[in-house]
């Protein structure tokens, strides 16, 4: 049976710059905003944008992921044909091969998109916070008769050479492409999303697979050789909230940017729903002493003591006399009596010991230039009474500590 | 096959509940900032390990016909087995009863059919009712070591006195049950019985041929003497809410953490219907506090020993003091609501104020604007 597109989620990356948070799990199963785990944004736009048929390639410790994607139902991607497929790498007659780049991982898997015969295909990455409506962009990629069209968004111009720079003409069709460049023609940013038409796709991946010179990647090689060949490319504006969680400070930022109503990102808004797949909990219960200000908080917690400008995930515990301010507490984290915490992030199923101190305000910081937010992996414990210094990283082990 | 089956009767009764029971049955009442009360008894039953559960339904039940769907929510979305929904039109065709609800067992033999195709060993059978987390299996296990023909479970917490009450004997066999009586003693009864699928379906095939059809009257009281009935007591927190006054208090114990941890067992979940609701955002300027808040509000406003259900919205400058809030609510700025029990979608308007008294507690009808 047919379907019009389909998407492929690129879940495979390691998220090596989030450094101990992400511990046994790929980048896209890390918490995001109390209640959701990064992926479930790319699930639930395709859900939203009606598409019915997912493939999430996943290579780098899948288990926490494949548990979480399960069979798709929390984003309705439970279907009798399509739904939510997990692709991790597979043997073939010739031999097995990881996922050597974004272009070899689709390559691996024509056969899977063959099965729906797409007329399109949407490329989406697993690491980014937005919410979209692809079938917009799909609708300009077939009025305009493309073979690709990027989603760009306008970033300050300061800030252009960070990103891959999209430069186009009046009607914009991409004319040229520029990774990082020094001096930018233009302000638009590719947020890497890519929706090709199939045929085309299949076409350039077979070719960039027999060329052995390839890093088989899509923003370094795909899209550069279409360009060059003169396909048309196509770029579509996307105005709202897009930030890649790729960094421990945007992941930070992007969660404390729920707690700003100006930022963008207002996840209360049910127009377009974010789904994820619930804990089981009852309400929170915030206690006779508790102080919560400026803050998001989950399902499941226990608060007594004081919490500022914070997001607090499902089942977490804040004891009394602690406090909490600009922190990140990821699923299940119990803060004992006393703790503080500071402008940290705190993985999931962490303990903090009673009166111990992770992290501190900037204005406290001896050494601006050494100061940053601390990090605690998941299942982290830090005993009571402990210092946990700012911009310091610990995982379960303890001790490994890393300065970023 | 081995395991039990559950059955869950959810007909209307004879409450006070007011307006909270004007468009639903009582086991489709929201409870506790994220529940129905019948999600209750059917997480007990799902943790039990049960995967068929058939729901007798009478009377006002679109709500819960809405509630349950096909049962997902609870695993119970199955090829084979899952949720039975056996709604009331059996009771149009039925000689006596004029299409009323007259009785448990009358209710049963209105679907004799889907009785003859339980496929486990024992049946649960519970009322939708009741706010316990019970352990099933336990009482299961319990039932098959003491040999008796049927386990029924009571507590011996202190309860109103129209309802059914047995005395134990000292091996814990019933050997009397009374009802309605001014002075009750002995153990009331929770409304959860436990026997095989031949017993049951025996009872309820000559009751069906002597017009019989209360399941008190005509199974406790009437086979006493001649059947092995074993009371099996539970004193956890159970709640069965007849009257507003009840409602609230039961409702207001969750703010005490002794009670929470008898009703939320993390090794004994309760499932509710799933929903994608964001975090709830509490601002700044604001006291929140001993409350139970449910995910998706909106809190700018100052609230206080409260329950308060998803999707909540108190605006700035608000007061909430001792309310339960269901689904959706709003409170204005500036408005103070206290002592008040506010239903479904329920609007209070800016600077207005509405209050409840502690033993008086104000019921607000859903979708109301005040």
């Amino acid at each position: 049976m047919k379907k019009e597109c389909i998407a492929m989620l690129l879940a495979g990356g390691q998220g090596s710059r989030l450094y101990v948070l992400t511990g046994d799990m790929a980048k896209p199963a890390v918490p995001f905003g109390g209640k959701f785990r990064i992926i479930d944004f790319p699930l639930s736009n395709c859900a939203n944008s009606g598409i019915d048929t997912v493939g999430v390639l996943t290579q780098y410790r899948p288990l926490e992921l494949n548990q979480y994607v399960g069979n798709g139902q929390p984003w309705e991607l439970d279907r009798r044909h399509g739904g939510v497929h997990i692709l991790p790498p597979y043997q073939s007659a010739t031999g097995a091969v990881w996922y050597k780049g974004t272009a070899n991982a689709i390559y691996q898997n024509i056969g899977f998109v063959d099965l729906y015969d797409p007329d399109y295909v949407a490329i989406l990455s697993g690491d980014h916070i937005y919410k979209m409506d692809y079938d917009r962009m799909l609708r300009l990629h077939k009025e305009k008769g493309a073979a690709c069209t990027i989603s760009v968004m306008e970033v300050p111009w300061e800030e252009a050479s960070r990103f891959g720079i999209m430069a186009v003409d009046g009607e914009d069709n991409i004319v040229e492409f520029a990774e990082k460049p020094k001096e930018p023609k233009s302000n638009l940013a590719s947020m890497g999303i890519y929706i090709f038409s199939w045929k085309k796709l299949r076409e350039y991946l077979i070719a960039d697979e027999a060329n052995e010179n390839s890093d088989n990647d899509f923003g370094k090689n795909i899209i550069p050789t279409m360009l060059n060949d003169g396909e048309k490319m196509v770029a579509y504006r996307f105005e709202g909230y897009w930030k890649d969680v790729g960094t421990l400070d945007s992941l930070w930022d992007a969660n404390m940017d729920m707690l700003t109503p100006d930022s963008g990102l207002n996840l209360l808004d049910d127009s377009w729903p974010i789904r994820g797949r619930n804990e089981v909990c009852p309400p929170t219960y915030v206690g006779e002493k508790a102080d919560i200000g400026n803050s998001a908080v989950a399902r499941g917690c226990t608060l007594l003591g004081e919490v500022k400008n914070s997001v607090l995930s499902t089942g977490t515990s804040v004891g009394e006399g602690a406090t909490v301010t600009y922190s990140v507490v990821m699923p299940g984290a119990v803060i004992e009596d006393g703790a503080q915490v500071h402008y940290a992030i705190v993985g999931e199923n962490c303990r903090i010991g009673a009166n111990a101190v992770v992290g501190a305000p900037p204005e406290q910081a001896e050494d601006p230039e050494q100061w940053g937010i601390a990090v605690l992996g998941p299942r982290t414990c830090v005993a009571a009474g402990e210092k946990v210094a700012p911009k310091t990283m610990l995982d379960k082990h303890h001790g490994e500590e890393a300065a970023r | 096959m081995k395991g039990m089956h559950g059955i869950i009767f959810s007909y209307e009764k004879r409450t006070e509940l007011g307006t909270l029971t004007d468009q639903r049955i009582y086991g489709s009442v929201p409870y506790g900032g994220d529940y129905r009360v019948v999600d209750f008894m059917l997480s007990n039953m799902v943790n039990a390990g049960i995967t068929d559960v058939g729901v007798i339904m009478h009377g006002k039940c679109q709500s819960m016909l809405d509630h349950l769907g096909t049962g997902k929510h609870w695993d119970l979305s199955r090829k084979y087995g899952g949720l039975k929904l056996l709604p009331a039109f059996a009771y149009q065709e039925n000689r006596e009863s004029g299409g009323q609800f007259r009785g448990k067992l009358e209710a049963l033999g209105c679907v004799m059919d889907y009785l003859h195709h339980i496929r486990q060993d024992y049946v649960v059978l519970a009322d939708s009712d009741i706010v316990t987390n019970i352990p099933l299996k336990d009482v299961l296990e319990s039932h098959i070591a003491s040999g008796a023909d049927m386990t029924c479970v009571c507590t011996s917490r202190p309860g109103r006195p129209a309802d059914t009450y047995f005395t134990l004997d000292i091996t814990g066999r019933i050997v009397e049950v009374a009802y309605d009586v001014n002075t009750p003693a002995g153990y009331q009864s929770l409304n959860i019985f436990i026997m095989s699928r031949e017993l049951l379906l025996g009872m309820v095939q000559n009751a069906m041929a002597q017009n019989n059809y209360g399941w008190r009257r005509h199974i406790l009281q009437d086979k006493c003497g001649t059947l092995n009935m074993r009371g099996y007591v539970w004193d956890s927190f159970a709640a069965r809410i007849d009257t507003v006054q009840d409602y609230y208090n039961r409702s207001m114990d969750l703010l005490r953490p002794d009670i929470r941890a008898e009703l939320f067992n993390p090794q004994r979940p309760v499932y509710a219907k799933e929903n994608d609701a964001a975090s709830t955002y509490i601002d700044p300027a604001v006291e929140c506090v001993n409350s139970l808040i449910s995910d998706g509000c909106d809190i700018q406003g100052s609230v206080r020993n409260s329950i308060i259900f998803r999707g909540v919205k108190v605006e700035k400058g608000a007061c909430v003091e001792n309310c339960i809030l269901f689904k959706d609510t709003v409170v204005k700025a500036g408005a103070t609501v206290r002592n008040v029990i506010a239903d479904k979608n329920v609007v209070f308007s800016e600077n207005t104020s509405m209050m409840g008294h502690e033993h008086y507690p104000v019921v607000v009808a859903k979708n109301s604007v005040i």
